[in-house]
């Protein structure tokens, strides 16, 4: 009695989890039914394809780097100082992920439309319809990842060690480059590669911000709205290898720092021995 | 970054190796949490005394050493080391050793990282001697490679303690470092540490529940209670007549519970077997060989020393004569009661029934043998003469 229903509890979630999976994989594959194969490595290398993969490529690597400079330290900021308004800006840094892309956009098109007043305190740059206009659009919708990856990396790191390292006659610097980072680093780089997939994969917020020049979203977008499905193909296929990439070292980078935090855990519950 | 007057002003001191003569002292401190008072606080130590701190859960021992340390700021009063205050110093130009209860080490370095990380990299060349001689003394030379995920409790704390000395500190504060060991290695590590302490003329504060740490390493107790020291004093004032304290109702007759005789004298000879120490005039005789010339301190249960009214011969190798200087009340349940003894400069307790008392018909005053085996000393505190 007992097997049978061990069985057929085994049996749904299976059916569940084969249909979860199926339907992740299913497109990938699907798609290649629009490639034509004689032309494959023709459409591939459509130039104007290629400047905007690279494009993205470059952008989202700035903005991820721009993020890092000033979401570190403000995750740091959040997870050890106790401020006023401390749980309000912990739930501010989450706005760009909740909010709708396309009105992420068009909160940035507010401040920085070309009648605005910091359009007009710098007339010479282009902050819309631009390379600056991607990255600004980039940089909003991806901040939370890396401000949130990066402050549950250093709510994680022993505060006692940080104290041990002072009382060892280091300074707050030299504390948080040899002690803090190295400790957090793992759950630092897991924040830098969420927000670059992040950055790489935005559409909403550029498409108010910087329409042109294309990034790979925007060109995918662009070539399906003219041409159809197959029209966007180099595209896509370019955005599935990057993909397979992005995933093997993602995983790679996951998976040594779970056997990072196995090992801490270890170091701080050791009993007798 | 502009250095105060004052900081440089105790750097130089300690530079001035083996000649320094170390004071610290807290004057008036207080630091209120929501709950809890510590202080107010007056504490005077010097040179190369180790205090051991002792005082229930909650008392406030942990906070007095993240005060001195500077992890935590005093809401009144002052620091001072060699009458400079410190209480606005950073942490990390005190040079204040903090040994904590956790080995802390920090898990993304090796062992030999881990030691050396209070010095900076242009110095670790030259004081290459320096760092050798103190791994060798805790015997961690075969580890220095390994990772410290691989390491045992024990070595976890050496690796710990000796990161702490090398950067030489003056002044040590540890706050129950062996309590999450096992028996063996604690007992190891405690002399270890009493002997490295001293080689390294550090003044220490040493938190603890452990009453085997108080006689293993103290010179001075200090009793803390409620956020004020209610008592402070040398280890042997401490154990003298323990019931007669002041506090006897506090924690100090509570730690010392089971009110051991602690003697401590010097080594005088030592064949077969049997060493004799002298405390004063008198001899005594232990088990085991110990140095001529050396230190000992051992423990006595009241319950094992007999008392005669006559001489007698007999095979204890400890017969003394002595006066009895105070009787207690017998216990109303067991009829036990504790004879105080007094004879030059050793104090010793007896325990035994109030029958014996009686038919002894000792009283206060009059003279009796006190007799124990030299297996009865537990010996507890070792240490070379310089």
């Amino acid at each position: 009695m007992s097997n049978t229903r061990l069985i057929n509890f085994k049996l749904v979630i299976c059916v569940l989890s084969g249909i979860a999976l199926v339907y992740i994989i299913y497109p990938l594959f699907s798609i290649f039914i629009f490639v034509e194969p004689s032309n494959l490595l023709d459409s591939l290398i459509r130039p104007d394809v290629i400047d905007a993969f690279v494009l993205s490529i470059g952008t989202a690597s700035i903005s991820t780097l721009l993020i890092a400079i000033f979401g570190i330290p403000l995750a740091y900021c959040l997870s050890r100082y106790k401020f006023p308004g401390r749980s309000v800006a912990q739930v501010i840094i989450v706005i760009p992920l909740v909010l709708p892309p396309l009105a992420s956009g068009a909160l940035l098109l507010g401040v920085f439309n070309p009648q605005s007043f910091l359009d007009r305190l710098f007339p010479n740059i282009e902050f819309t319809q631009s390379i600056i206009g991607i990255i600004i659009a980039q940089t909003y919708v991806a901040s939370p990842f890396m401000i949130l990856a990066s402050m549950a990396a250093f709510d994680s790191v022993d505060k006692s060690l940080e104290n041990v390292a002072r009382v060892l006659g280091k300074r707050h610097w030299e504390v948080f480059i040899k002690i803090s980072i190295p400790l957090a680093k793992k759950g630092i780089l897991v924040g830098i590669m969420m927000t670059w997939i992040r950055a790489i994969g935005e559409l909403g917020a550029t498409l108010m911000l910087a329409y042109n020049p294309h990034t790979i979203s925007i060109q995918i977008y662009e070539d399906n709205a003219i041409g159809g499905l197959s029209q966007a193909i180099p595209g896509i296929i370019l955005s599935i290898l990057l993909s397979v990439v992005l995933i093997i070292v993602y995983s790679i980078i996951v998976k040594k720092s779970s056997g990072d935090t196995r090992k801490n855990n270890k170091i701080f519950s050791f009993g007798e021995s | 970054m502009v250095i105060p007057e004052k900081t440089i002003k105790y750097l130089v001191l300690e530079n001035h190796e083996g000649e320094i003569n170390l004071t610290l002292e807290i004057v008036n401190v207080t630091k209120s949490f929501p709950g809890f008072t510590l202080g107010p606080i007056n504490l005077k130590l010097q040179d190369n005394m180790i205090m051991v701190l002792i005082g229930p859960t909650g008392s406030g021992k942990s906070t007095l050493l993240n005060l001195i340390v500077g992890l935590t700021k005093p809401d009144k009063g002052s620091i001072y080391i060699n009458d400079v205050d410190i209480t606005n110093m950073p942490i990390e130009s005190r040079r204040i050793g903090y040994f904590f209860q956790n080995p802390s080490l920090f898990p993304h370095s090796n062992v030999y990282e881990n030691i050396v990380f209070g010095i900076r990299k242009g110095d670790r060349d030259n004081r290459k001697l320096q760092i050798k001689r103190l791994v060798e003394s805790f015997g961690l030379s075969h580890l220095l490679d390994r990772n410290i995920l691989g390491l045992s409790g024990g070595e976890m704390q050496k690796v710990s303690l000796a990161r702490m000395l090398v950067t030489k500190p003056k002044i040590m504060l540890m706050d129950e470092p062996l309590v999450h060991l096992d028996t063996k290695t604690r007992v190891q590590l405690r002399k270890d540490l009493r002997r490295i302490l001293k080689e390294e003329g550090v003044l220490g504060i040493y938190v603890t529940h452990f009453e085997d740490d108080v006689y293993a390493l103290a010179d001075t107790v200090s009793v803390l209670e409620k956020g004020i020291i209610k008592k402070s004093d040398t280890l042997k004032t401490m154990l003298t007549f323990p019931n007669n304290q002041s506090v006897s109702t506090s924690s100090i007759s509570e730690f010392f519970q089971k009110d051991y005789n602690y003697l401590e004298g010097c080594v005088t000879e030592s064949i077969n077997g049997i060493t004799t120490f002298k405390v004063g005039e008198h001899k005594f005789e232990i088990l085991g060989d110990y140095p001529i010339n050396s230190t000992v301190g051992v423990l006595i249960k009241p319950e094992d020393i007999i008392l005669a009214v006559d001489f007698v011969h007999t095979s204890a190798r400890n017969i003394i004569k002595t006066k009895v200087a105070a009787i207690d009340d017998a216990n109303i349940k067991t009829g036990i009661l504790n004879i105080h003894l007094v004879i030059n400069n050793v104090s010793l307790v007896s325990r035994i029934t109030q029958e014996s008392k009686e038919h002894l018909k000792i009283i206060k005053g009059a003279y009796v043998y006190a007799i124990f085996k030299a297996t009865a000393p537990h010996i507890v505190r070792e240490e070379k003469s310089k």
